[in-house]
């Protein structure tokens, strides 16, 4: 059952993690490693950025690219490339708010969103009604249809901004609870629940999916 | 015994930030019994792989927006 083993937690992507060589070709100032760079992490940084600065995301990300650039020769690779990237982004965005008399924050519309998997457990805490058996091989089976994917970017699009930001923060761009709480000025079981809503709603979406066919 | 919905919480919050060993060991027991927990925490694990790629790449013209706007940059 290893597959089911808990201690292999947590999980790291790899389709998204430089290579030592590629991270060498970077720091050397290669033109079509950074390419690759930008490529590979564009969109997930605007999608970062997004839930703090709505339409100034690409402007901020633009901005990050430009510092990322120039920080690259001394980027020492203790977190992944993804992750010191949008740190970067997060300043910029953190910097933006600044200049605009604004500060970030997640805390305050938390309030009346329920936990959307709670329906599945009976009044005891056990499953009512379990998930189903997803069919996929693997990590990059599980959001490879284009209509599951279009649903994915409508839940999105009605998620509150703070659940986005954390998913994305956390999930996507592997960033650090802790940091992403205190930069984020959330507190830290605040935004447990709302990162666990987060992941809860895509998870319904997913089975229900795999259930139907449709969402 | 833990119950599912703690079980449940508790691999949430093994993605999310720090498990004490106790919960870490209680879970682990949980799973070893409850089959739904198992199939939960697989596959809560593999939609965590997989919203890591969900953006796919930047198109070439976007690629192209943001070399463009770097060479301005440190052209200037
Ligand atoms: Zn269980």
């Amino acid at each position: 059952m290893s597959s089911d083993n808990a201690q292999e937690m947590p999980v790291t992507g790899m389709a998204n993690r430089e290579s030592e060589e590629d991270l060498q070709r970077l720091r050397s100032g290669e033109v079509a490693a950074f390419e690759q760079l930008v490529r590979r992490h564009h969109r997930a940084l605007i999608a970062a950025a997004r839930p703090l600065v709505g339409d100034e995301a690409e402007e901020v990300v633009q901005n990050a690219w430009i510092k990322a650039h120039r920080a690259l020769p001394e980027f020492e690779g203790r977190s992944a490339v993804r992750t010191w990237l949008t740190r970067i982004v997060l300043n910029e965005a953190k910097m933006l708010l600044r200049k605009r008399g604004r500060e970030v924050s997640l805390e305050d519309t938390t309030g009346g969103d329920a936990d959307p998997q709670s329906w599945r457990f009976g009044s005891r805490g056990g499953w009512a009604l379990p998930p189903r058996y997803w069919q996929v091989e693997g990590p990059h089976e599980v959001l490879s249809s284009d209509q599951l994917l279009e649903c994915l970017q409508r839940l999105f699009g009605e998620m509150p901004g703070n659940q986005k930001a954390l998913l994305e923060m956390r999930d996507v761009s592997g960033m650090d609870f802790e940091e992403i709480c205190n930069d984020l000025n959330v507190s830290a079981s605040n935004a447990r629940v709302l990162l666990h809503r987060a992941r809860g709603r895509v998870f319904e979406l997913v089975d229900h999916y795999q259930e139907t066919g449709e969402c | 015994m833990l119950k599912c919905t703690q079980a449940v919480e508790d691999a949430n919050t093994m993605h999310t930030s720090k498990l004490g060993w106790w919960r870490r060991f209680s879970l682990f027991m949980h799973l070893l019994m409850c089959h739904h927990c198992r199939r939960y925490v697989r596959q809560l694990k593999m939609l965590l792989g997989a919203v890591k790629d969900m953006h796919g790449e930047a198109s070439d013209e976007e690629v192209e927006r943001v070399l463009k706007r770097l060479r301005e940059s440190s052209g200037s």
